[in-house]
């Protein structure tokens, strides 16, 4: 377990702030609430641990250094790991944390939910309501209609295009979805 | 008449009879012996000596002329009325009179009635009255004016007489009287003149009227009446004219004839009728030159705007409307309000009345302001846009074209169809057959075309497109124009214009609602970032406006797609606690709240509670009209969002809902971020003991749902809007208010506050115009006499100072030449 550097740094929050925009300084700056209710709170932090990168309030990442490194299986919440390439993915474990924060969200209908949680991506006829200014390349939280966030992706297209696409056009590509708990249990 | 009475007349000549006159034989020996000495005799001018004797000094000749006259009429009536009431009276009952002569008179009634003078001419006055009751006001009017012109030309006549006669006899009398008399006819003919022309105006109007083809080279007439010096004749005959014109002018467009058609021989009354309409269309173009040309002149330029308007409204239809349109159109921003109330008016009704014109004038006005606003940059009066709210569009005529083109593609299909037919090798007969069917179509449609005047909806419907592109050009270019920020001032045409979006919003093009909602949220948060560095700040209700168009324009375009305008909720979250009731328009809150909050149909959870936790904090620090509308919304917002009543409860924290932010954060600027589900609503037990009955029996109501089960609570759906809870409130509050109004202070606040050139405020324009001007102005003349007495006062002072010092220096300087002269003895 060791702090990110400067360039693994600058690769995880060029992610985040696809997705949350300005509100990234929020996610950093968050008091922490967990651990010994003291004076100073402390702060939130990221940890790299066997490629993965944790979400950890800094109490938590002061005693889990009393654990070795290859005994230690997680830490906080993992938000992301990197590829054997060196690139950055974010995994569906970021999903809370991206939900609260997110600038641009996309709602599905009822009828539309099952298939995007299959790993599908999202269509327009299944579109129920999209945040007004999302280009294309955006990184959008998907939600249902009951404000239950769903995954995340990026959007395939504008507002303004959304309008006059067909029913069948591609508006968000999946990146993570919340059926990946049970796809793929065994490599989170 | 009163001052005329005061004049002493001399007595009446005594009249001698021929018969008194005794010339003795002496006396014609003594002239026939000096005929040298007594030839002066013959020469004598009696009428002269008479009138030196008789007259009256100093006292305008032919006043006492008339003065003269009425005497003697006087005399006349008196010695009828005498007769007459003497014949009544019985010698028995009244005794006779010894008279100082002798003579014994019998006493009769006139005794009382040639004491009494004055009496006897009221009298005689009634009597001409009630002989002029028979005869309508009018004409009364019109013989009192004939009589006295005549009475007058006889005078003047008598006068030059009279001068003639003086200038012989007796000169330096003379020349006083000249003078005395030439400014005496200057005034009379003036005032005769301006009678005269009236009534010649009068009569010109009248026989056109009657038979304008006959009449109509009276026009001229008519117009060089308007070239008189005097204004008020000026204002007469351009009055007189508009009446006459608006009378005259045909329903339809005069078209001169060509060169050609006028060398052909036509019958008489053809040339009669081209006659009349070239005259008439010459004098109307003479006319409208004038106008136009008087509209600048201060005296009459009321007066020509009134017509130009009015001739606007009533002959749209004529030639040379674009001049008259110009006119207009100039003035519709003027700082005078009658003259801009009169120019929008007139453009108003142009928009209304649009089958008299078919729609062009509408188009030509519409440019017109178009160009205007582009030439001022944007600084006018707000009313110059507020005449396009009063725009009509007909949606069906574009529904119709719509229909046609989407006939068209389809038609392509099909031949792209029998394309492929064709590679697939039907039978020829097939083909020819549907080319036969296709054909008769055709025909038929154009037929239909040709009879339900299909061209003139597509004429009517591009009009309408070029209308509306104008208008979307003017407000966009005010949004841009407000947007600048290199412009400090502000920006007095942006309210009318969002009115303007927001009403025709259903028109805009798809294409560019993306670049209209960048430009309205930059505008919403115009002054979150950014007041500090360029000082251009627009108003609180003007953002709020801003978010309300934004709403509606994507709400009117919602077809196919709901989006959600997150980055404007966020404006109207900051925006709740920038309101200032004095300040800011609690209409334009409450038709936020309503069309944001109580219309829209989704809302996170987390946003609503944030608006919910916000609206009670706001409802809690303002009035109760505020606050009523803000417990409509946070009730509204309560019963659609289950969740959230987790706020009623009593225990802080929210639990699971909370989400990520765990303490509620009341400085947040996102709603989202707020973390509002951590806290819990106690302003509603605060507001359960307000002073105001409504509002304590609503948070009551609202904090007793949270025992509510959610499918019970739909049939409490409340139907209020915010925005009727308000104007009702608000009404309430205006009726409780018994003294103190708090309005004018806050008024004159911000009279203080904007810029001296155009009001930028409509709501303030409105409380403006209700003052009198006339009252403006006498206060103003009160307040700068004031000034001026002060001014002066000061300066007095200031000599006084100046003089006093200067005497003491003087004095000082005495002494101490007193002192040097006592030193040097």
């Amino acid at each position: 377990m060791r702090p990110l550097d400067e360039k693994e740094t600058a690769a995880v929050f060029e992610k985040l702030f696809k997705f949350t925009g300005p509100n990234l300084k929020l996610i950093v700056e968050r008091p922490a609430v967990e651990g010994p209710a003291s004076d100073d709170p402390g702060g939130y932090c990221l940890r790299l641990q066997k490629n993965r990168v944790y979400y950890a309030s800094e109490s938590l990442v002061r005693r889990a250094t009393s654990v070795a490194r290859d005994r230690l299986v997680s830490i906080g919440t993992c938000i992301g790991k990197f590829t054997k390439g060196g690139s950055f993915r974010l995994t569906i474990q970021s999903l809370d944390l991206l939900a609260a924060h997110a600038r641009r969200k996309v709602w599905l209908k009822p009828t539309a939910e099952m298939s995007f949680l299959y790993g599908n991506p999202v269509l327009k006829s299944g579109l129920a309501r999209i945040t007004e200014g999302v280009s294309a390349g955006d990184g959008v939280v998907v939600f249902s209609m009951s404000d239950l966030p769903l995954g995340f992706g990026v959007a395939a297209r504008s507002t303004q295009d959304c309008r006059k696409a067909h029913a069948d056009a591609i508006v968000v590509n999946r990146q993570a979805d919340a059926g990946e708990y049970l796809r793929n249990e065994d490599d989170l | 008449m009163g001052k005329k009475k005061k004049v002493i007349l001399p007595p009446d000549l005594p009249v001698i009879g021929d018969d008194e006159i005794q010339v003795s034989d002496e006396d014609l020996e003594f002239i026939g012996r000096n005929r040298e000495y007594a030839g002066f005799l013959t020469r004598l001018d009696t009428k002269s000596i008479d009138r030196h004797v008789t007259r009256v000094a100093d006292h305008k000749e032919d006043e006492l002329e008339s003065l003269y006259e009425k005497r003697n009429r006087k005399a006349s009536l008196l010695r009828l009325k005498e007769e007459e009431d003497k014949l009544h009276v019985d010698p028995v009952d009244a005794l006779p009179v010894k008279t100082l002569d002798g003579k014994l008179e019998y006493r009769t009634a006139d005794k009382l009635k040639s004491g009494d003078r004055t009496s006897e001419n009221k009298s005689k006055d009634d009597e001409e009255d009630a002989g002029g009751l028979k005869l309508t006001k009018p004409e009364k009017r019109q013989k009192l004016k004939k009589s006295r012109k005549e009475a007058k030309k006889l005078a003047k006549e008598q006068e030059k007489e009279n001068i003639g006669e003086e200038e012989k006899g007796n000169i330096g009398e003379g020349k006083l009287h000249t003078e005395v008399l030439a400014k005496v006819e200057e005034d009379l003919s003036s005032e005769e003149l301006f009678r005269k022309k009236k009534i010649r105006l009068a009569e010109i109007g009248l026989q056109l009227l009657e038979n304008p083809e006959e009449n109509i080279k009276a026009l001229k007439e008519l117009l060089q009446i308007c070239d008189d010096e005097d204004h008020n004749i000026v204002k007469l005959g351009l009055m007189s004219l508009l009446a006459v014109f608006k009378d005259i002018i045909p329903g339809y467009r005069i078209r001169l004839p060509t060169e050609k058609e006028t060398e052909m021989t036509v019958s008489k009354a053809v040339r009669q009728q081209r006659f009349y309409e070239s005259t008439l269309l010459r004098s109307y173009k003479e006319y409208l030159t004038k106008l136009i040309a008087l509209e600048k002149q201060p005296s009459v330029h009321q007066v020509a705007v009134r017509c130009l308007c009015s001739l606007l409204d009533a002959v749209s239809h004529f030639n040379f409307r674009q001049s008259v349109l110009v006119s207009v159109v100039k003035n519709i921003s003027s700082l005078d309000d009658t003259i801009r109330k009169l120019c929008c008016e007139a453009i108003r009704s142009l928009f209304l009345n649009e089958g008299k014109h078919g729609g062009e004038a509408t188009l030509e006005a519409v440019r017109l302001i178009a160009d205007q606003v582009k030439f001022h940059q944007c600084q006018l009066h707000p009313d110059s846009i507020d005449v396009f709210l009063s725009l009509m569009f007909d949606e069906d005529i574009g529904k119709s074209e719509a229909v046609e083109e989407e006939v068209r593609p389809k038609k392509k299909r099909n031949w792209r169809a029998q394309d492929g037919l064709k590679e697939v090798q039907t039978s020829d007969r097939k083909k020819n057959k549907q080319e036969i069917m296709t054909k008769t179509r055709e025909e038929v449609s154009a037929d239909f075309k040709a009879v339900s005047f299909a061209p003139d909806s597509r004429e009517r419907k591009r009009m309408q497109s070029e209308t509306l592109s104008a208008v979307f050009e003017t407000y966009f270019r005010i949004l841009k124009h407000s947007m600048d920020p290199s412009t400090s001032r502000s920006h007095p045409l942006l309210a009318p214009s969002l009115n303007g979006l927001g009403k025709f919003s259903h028109f805009i093009d798809l294409d560019f609602m993306g670049d209209l909602l960048r430009c309205l949220k930059k505008l919403a948060g115009h002054s979150n970032h950014n007041v500090s560095s360029t000082g251009t700040c627009l108003s609180v209700s003007e953002r709020l406006q801003c978010c309300i168009v934004a709403f509606r324009v994507m709400r009117n375009n919602l077809d196919a797609l709901n989006v959600d305008l997150q980055d404007f909720f966020i404006h109207l979250y900051n925006l709740l606690l920038e309101y200032r009731p004095d300040r800011d328009h609690g209409e334009v809150l409450a038709e936020a709240l309503k069309t944001m909050l109580w219309e829209g149909k989704q809302h996170d959870m987390q946003r609503a509670a944030a608006f919910i936790k916000r609206l009670a904090t706001f409802s809690l620090s303002h009035g109760s009209a505020e606050a009523m509308a803000a417990l409509v919304t946070l009730k509204h917002l309560l019963q659609k969002n289950s969740k959230c009543r987790n706020l009623l409860e009593n225990d802080a924290g929210g639990g699971s809902l909370a989400g990520l932010v765990s303490k509620y954060q009341p400085d947040a600027t996102d709603p989202n971020l707020s973390g509002a589900l951590a806290s819990v609503l106690w302003e509603l037990s605060l507001l359960m003991k307000h002073y105001n009955p409504s509002i304590s029996t609503m948070a009551t109501s609202i904090s007793t749902m949270a025992s509510m089960d959610p499918a019970h609570s739909q049939v409490f759906l409340s139907t209020a809007s915010p925005l009727e809870a308000f104007t009702d409130s608000s009404l309430e509050q205006e009726l409780l208010k018994t003294t103190g109004k708090p309005t004018p202070s806050s008024y004159k606040r911000r009279r203080e506050i904007g810029n001296d050139f155009v009001i930028m405020d409509p709501y303030k324009m409105g409380n403006e115009n209700v003052v009198d001007e006339d009252e403006v102005r006498r206060k103003l003349e009160d307040h700068f006499v004031v000034h001026k007495g002060i001014a002066e006062n000061e300066r007095l002072r200031r000599e006084l100072n100046y003089t006093l010092s200067s005497i003491s220096l003087f004095e000082d300087y005495k002494r101490e030449k007193r002192h040097k002269k006592k030193g040097k003895r």
